[in-house]
């Protein structure tokens, strides 16, 4: 008796559930999945909003990427800061992105920063949280400028100003002492990379550069690797040695061709026009 | 008649329906030999959640439109999923008007991505062939 056919499967197979569960009572550890920790921010200002990011992304004790790229895109003027488990942050926000541009095509109208919301509310309270991904959601759409924060088991916020990720606590006490509303560009951006700053400095998850996006009305500026407070120093002594170190000592040329015979085949080269 | 949003976690006891063949016994040519552990249900694990979500969302909107308009608007809407999924496609396995009907034909979801096409397996073909000479 198969289930009724009209309704989508999960698309995730879950047939080793059995196995799984038998193991795990056995004593194995279960795989941990590998969780970024993470400073992301966002705030709002007078024209819009600015969402800062670090750009470390650990592998348990491991840096596995020193660089990599938090600030997703959503659609033009939204974008979404993801910690969590990477693959999570990316997936989703790769899912919910296209979603949003087909809804933006069926409807007519320019896309909102609350049905990104609300999507994601949607698919991360289905998932009960084994989707791993905390994110900062900000953009600036027909009814102006919101900033949204999304935990894994599906919560939202709405804030002027939040930060998300382990170093979100080095984060929020910058925040906390120098935000004001209604802040100039430059301001806010300040603002921003002080607080990404405090994250990597202080916290063991969060590293290497600060990226940042400033969202108005007209326009994103995706500014990446707006600060790099991390830049490896130039390394002191050298392992290639010049040109010329050493002369030659001995120079011998071997020919592997020893005897050379030409047998034409058929005509030749001619062309075989019969 | 109930109002849930969310799949209840569903306490099962054993049973054999899951893999049950045309005989109703289990089959064991197509999902192995029987086993004590596959068939005691667990409580409510995830992958309940994720299998019953859009039926339980699906009841919630039909019972709140008897609420609102009277049976024969579920009537209506169940009549026309069955009457687009009575004739099987035997060229693809997607169903676009299944889809314009069930309200998704706009959206991506996870299972488009990781399972595309090869959802349907040889052997779906033939219990599609049962069910059409069944009745």
């Amino acid at each position: 008796m198969s289930k009724s056919s009209v309704y989508s499967s999960p698309g995730f197979d879950f047939s080793n559930i059995v196995r799984n569960n038998f193991l795990h009572e056995k004593g194995l550890p279960l795989p941990k999945a590998t969780s970024t920790g993470t400073t992301i921010v966002g705030c709002l200002f007078k024209d819009g909003i600015v969402l800062g990011a670090d750009t470390r992304a650990t592998e348990g004790p491991i840096v596995a990427d020193k660089n990599c790229e938090k600030i997703h895109y959503i659609t033009e003027s939204i974008r979404c800061c993801g910690a969590g488990t990477a693959a999570d942050t990316e997936f989703t926000t790769a899912l919910i992105s296209s979603n949003m541009e087909l809804h933006a095509l069926q409807s007519g109208r320019k896309p909102r920063v609350v049905t990104a919301m609300t999507m994601l509310k949607q698919m991360l309270f289905r998932y009960q949280g084994h989707v791993g991904a905390a994110l900062v959601l900000g953009g600036v759409d027909s009814t102006g400028p919101h900033l949204f924060t999304i935990h894994p088991h599906g919560s939202t916020d709405k804030l002027p100003y939040v930060t998300m990720g382990s170093g979100s606590l080095a984060a929020m006490a910058v925040f906390e002492s120098g935000w004001q509303p209604n802040m100039e560009r430059e301001q806010a951006l300040n603002l921003v990379k002080a607080a990404i700053a405090a994250g990597i400095f202080n916290d063991l998850g969060s590293g290497s550069n600060v990226d940042a996006c400033i969202i108005t009305a007209n326009s994103t500026e995706m500014l990446r690797n707006v600060e790099m407070p991390n830049v490896r120093v130039q390394k002191e002594r050298d392992y290639k040695f010049r040109r010329g170190t050493t002369a030659w000592k001995k120079e011998e040329i071997r020919s592997l061709v020893v005897e050379e015979t030409v047998t034409p085949i058929g005509r030749g080269d001619e062309m075989d026009t019969s | 008649m109930s109002l849930r949003i969310v799949p209840a976690n569903a306490q099962k006891s054993a049973s054999v329906q899951d893999t049950a063949g045309s005989f109703g016994l289990h089959d064991t040519l197509q999902y192995g030999p029987r086993s004590i552990a596959v068939e005691v249900k667990s409580q409510g694990t995830l992958k309940e959640r994720l299998e019953n979500w859009e039926e339980t969302q699906d009841n919630l909107k039909l019972n709140l439109q008897r609420n609102a308009h009277g049976i024969h608007l579920p009537m209506r809407v169940l009549m026309e999923r069955k009457l687009v999924t009575s004739h099987p496609n035997f060229m693809g396995t997607s169903n676009l008007h299944l889809d314009v009907l069930m309200g998704r034909d706009e959206t991506i979801e996870p299972a488009d991505v990781f399972l595309g096409m090869e959802s349907s397996n040889p052997l779906d073909i033939r219990k599609e062939f049962e069910k059409r000479y069944k009745a």
